[in-house]
């Protein structure tokens, strides 16, 4: 019983990640129509960011505690800042050049632009080719004594049903947010009614990268440690988590997260030898759900008028 | 008679500038520093703009195609000169890798190039061909030659599985699904023992013809030919044989077929084209020409491992498909060439060298997202006399 309960809050730690992943790719899909293939190395620059913030501090000695709790957070925000940054550069390098150039064009440079971003961290960051230790953000006490709610796994899943809330709330209370809805349904439409929808992108970029960022801290938090290369698989997780889930959808998001995080928790923990296969086993579920379900779990059909 | 011979020599003596050029160029670019490479790559891009916006490019393909036997042959020639020219070993050494990649991003080229799927899994087509035959061959003890045909038909198998999903998925979902299938073949060949696991499997024999091994230097009197190049020069057949192929698949209705699929698939379907055929059929086409590049790799370097059939390497042809040209078979095998050259070329800068490939990538897309030589509009003239043959892409048509 508790090796189940153990695995289910992997599976919500695993599964808030890729979430925050997937929430950022469908963000920027749906806005811009265009894949962004590289919001995994952006998430992992956040993570870099923040290990590299937390070595200015004073306070890197001993971090537990309240006090300490607050600086965390602000090193978090600081870093997801400079990811919306990040995401507003590489769209006017890579994406807005090449946008109305055929459908082809942004995927492969922003691969491309992936690629430059991975190499460079790991060029330019000391040590940057060796594995880095995350820095333990989160006092490493639990809330029930031998319990697996540990204040870790607390702050990182909380954190992201915050985000997820604050997200709602945003995209369909406030004005803002009701101009990215109409921008991502339909961008001529929503110009025609005085929605700028430059400046939208724009507002949909800094939010989606901060949102990266957030996720690429917590994943940080999570492993333990970070290294230049895991941008790629958490990339394509969080891409096939969206799609997986109904691109465009932020509930898609999070049950597109949620699902393949237990396959791949499950597969790792219940079968022998299976933490090789447990990727293998995501992936098929994704190409299996994609021919079944192609719209995506809880994606609309889309209906195309001849 | 007079005329048509001084065109005919035209045809062919403009053939000749233009592979010696090329060839000139891409030694300097190899043999040089790193800058220089740069250089001539930036040069021959230029080049082929200028050429552009002053319609010349237009009329080089007109001279050739006139008399595209004759420029065929010439063709020809010359690259059975090749492996004679390149001093090197090592010269001829990359040469072989590039004509293998070559072939793949031919195969690659009739499912992203003419029918536009986004297909992210090229080197996984070319796993499955190199796997299997280093497999029959070296665990079952069966030649290479039939190794290699048995490769070819698992390939093709593979591109047709692949294939069936797509008919159903369009665009990004495609992308996603081949992605899938690439992660996931990566992973296999990992984890399975009796495929080698993370140590590949290795002493693949090499080729033998007449009982003249390819795997060893051929002596005969003074004249010295190195094993590599017996390699080339099955390599130079091959993507011979594809580039007619192509070539001929791109000037037929089945070429029409694939590029209409491409603009619109529902209009296509409205004129009769079988569009469920059409791409199997790409896809199937696609998986046999990586099959045969896949285990002649295997033949060749006499191992087959882990890193050259993953996901990296299928977004390494996915840009030499979508850089060279798409739907351009001269643009891609140029492309493949080219981003195998950079890609040796940048090891020598060791921990520099994917950092400097990505900021190449993306600076070639900025400035010329159609790729270096881009897609050919088809000429229908009437027909008239010494009429342009297809083979070069120009179509007679009474009416």
């Amino acid at each position: 019983m508790e090796v189940l309960f153990s695995q289910f809050i992997n599976i919500l730690m695993l599964g808030s990640t890729y979430s925050l992943v997937a929430i950022g790719f469908s963000l920027f899909f749906g806005v811009m129509d265009v894949v962004v293939f590289c919001v995994g190395d952006v998430a992992i620059f956040a993570a870099y960011a923040v290990t590299g913030l937390i070595g200015f501090t004073t306070l890197n000695q001993v971090l537990v505690g309240g006090d300490s709790l607050s600086l965390s957070a602000i090193t978090i925000m600081i870093a997801s800042l400079l990811t919306g940054l990040l995401m507003l550069v590489l769209y006017k390098v890579t994406i807005q050049p090449l946008a109305r150039k055929g459908s082809h064009m942004p995927l492969l440079s922003t691969i491309a632009a992936g690629l430059t971003l991975r190499e460079g961290i790991a060029i330019f960051y000391p040590q940057g080719r060796n594995p880095q230790v995350f820095p333990s953000l989160f006092p490493d006490t639990y809330f029930f004594n031998n319990s697996m709610l540990s204040y870790r796994n607390v702050i990182i899943f909380g954190t992201t049903i915050l985000i997820i809330v604050a997200l709602y709330l945003f995209v369909s209370r406030t004005k803002l947010g009701i101009s990215v809805q109409a921008v991502a349904q339909n961008r001529d439409a929503a110009t025609m009614i005085g929605i700028n929808a430059k400046a939208v992108i724009l507002v949909t970029l800094l939010i989606g990268g901060f949102v990266l960022g957030i996720g690429g801290s917590l994943l940080g938090s999570y492993y333990g440690m970070i290294r230049s290369e895991m941008g790629v698989m958490y990339g394509l997780m969080g891409f096939s988590a969206a799609v997986v889930g109904g691109i465009g959808n932020i509930n898609g998001a999070i049950v597109g997260g949620l699902l393949l995080a237990t396959v791949e928790v499950l597969m790792s923990a219940f079968v022998s030898g299976g933490t090789a296969f447990a990727s293998i086993a995501s992936f098929a579920v994704v190409i299996l759900l994609l021919l079944t379900r192609p719209e995506g779990i809880m994606g609309q059909k889309t209906v195309e008028n001849v | 008679m007079g005329k048509n011979l001084v065109s005919s020599m035209r045809s062919q003596l403009l053939t000749i500038a233009i592979i010696l050029t090329i060839y000139g160029g891409l030694l300097t670019a190899f043999r040089g520093t790193p800058a220089t490479a740069i250089s001539v790559i930036v040069m021959f891009v230029v080049i082929i703009i200028i050429a552009e916006k002053t319609k010349r490019l237009q009329d080089v393909y007109d001279i050739i195609g006139s008399h595209s036997k004759a420029a065929i042959v010439t063709a020809l020639i010359c690259a059975a000169l090749l492996p004679l020219l390149l001093g090197n070993n090592y010269d001829i050494h990359v040469a072989v890798v590039a004509g293998i990649y070559a072939l793949v991003a031919l195969g690659l080229n009739f499912q992203l190039g003419s029918a536009g799927m986004v297909n992210v899994a090229p080197a996984a087509f070319m796993g499955i061909g190199a796997y299997t035959s280093a497999f029959f061959s070296v665990k079952l003890g069966i030649s290479p030659w039939v190794g290699t045909i048995v490769a070819v038909f698992f390939s093709a198998l593979f591109g047709l599985a692949v294939g069936y999903p797509t008919l159903k998925t369009r665009g990004y979902y495609l992308a996603l699904v081949t992605i899938a299938v690439q992660v996931i073949f990566g992973l296999l060949i990992i984890n399975t023992p009796w495929l080698g696991g993370p140590n590949g499997i290795s002493g693949i024999p090499p080729y033998s013809l007449l009982g003249v091994s390819f795997g060893k230097e051929l002596v005969i009197g003074n004249f010295r030919l190195p094993s590599q190049a017996f390699y080339l020069y099955l390599v130079l057949i091959a993507l011979t044989l594809t580039i007619m192929i192509s070539q001929r698949l791109w000037a037929s209705r089945i070429g029409l077929a694939w590029n209409a699929i491409e603009e619109d698939q529902v209009v296509a379907a409205t004129q009769g084209v079988n569009v469920a055929h059409m791409k199997l059929l790409a896809f199937t086409l696609g998986g046999a020409v990586a099959g045969v590049a896949g285990a002649m790799y295997g033949h060749y370097l006499n191992f087959v491992g882990v890193d050259d059939f993953g996901l990296a390497k299928s977004l390494v042809i996915l840009c030499m498909v979508a850089l060279g040209g798409m739907d351009n078979v001269v643009g891609v095998v140029f492309g493949a060439v080219v981003l195998t050259l950079v890609d040796e070329k940048l090891r020598e800068l060791a921990d520099y060298g994917m950092f400097f490939y990505g900021i190449i990538l993306v600076a070639v897309l900025l400035i010329r997202p159609q790729g270096i030589l881009p897609r050919r509009m088809r000429r229908y003239k009437l027909l008239q006399a010494g009429g342009i043959s297809p083979l070069l892409g120009q179509r007679n048509k009474t009416y």
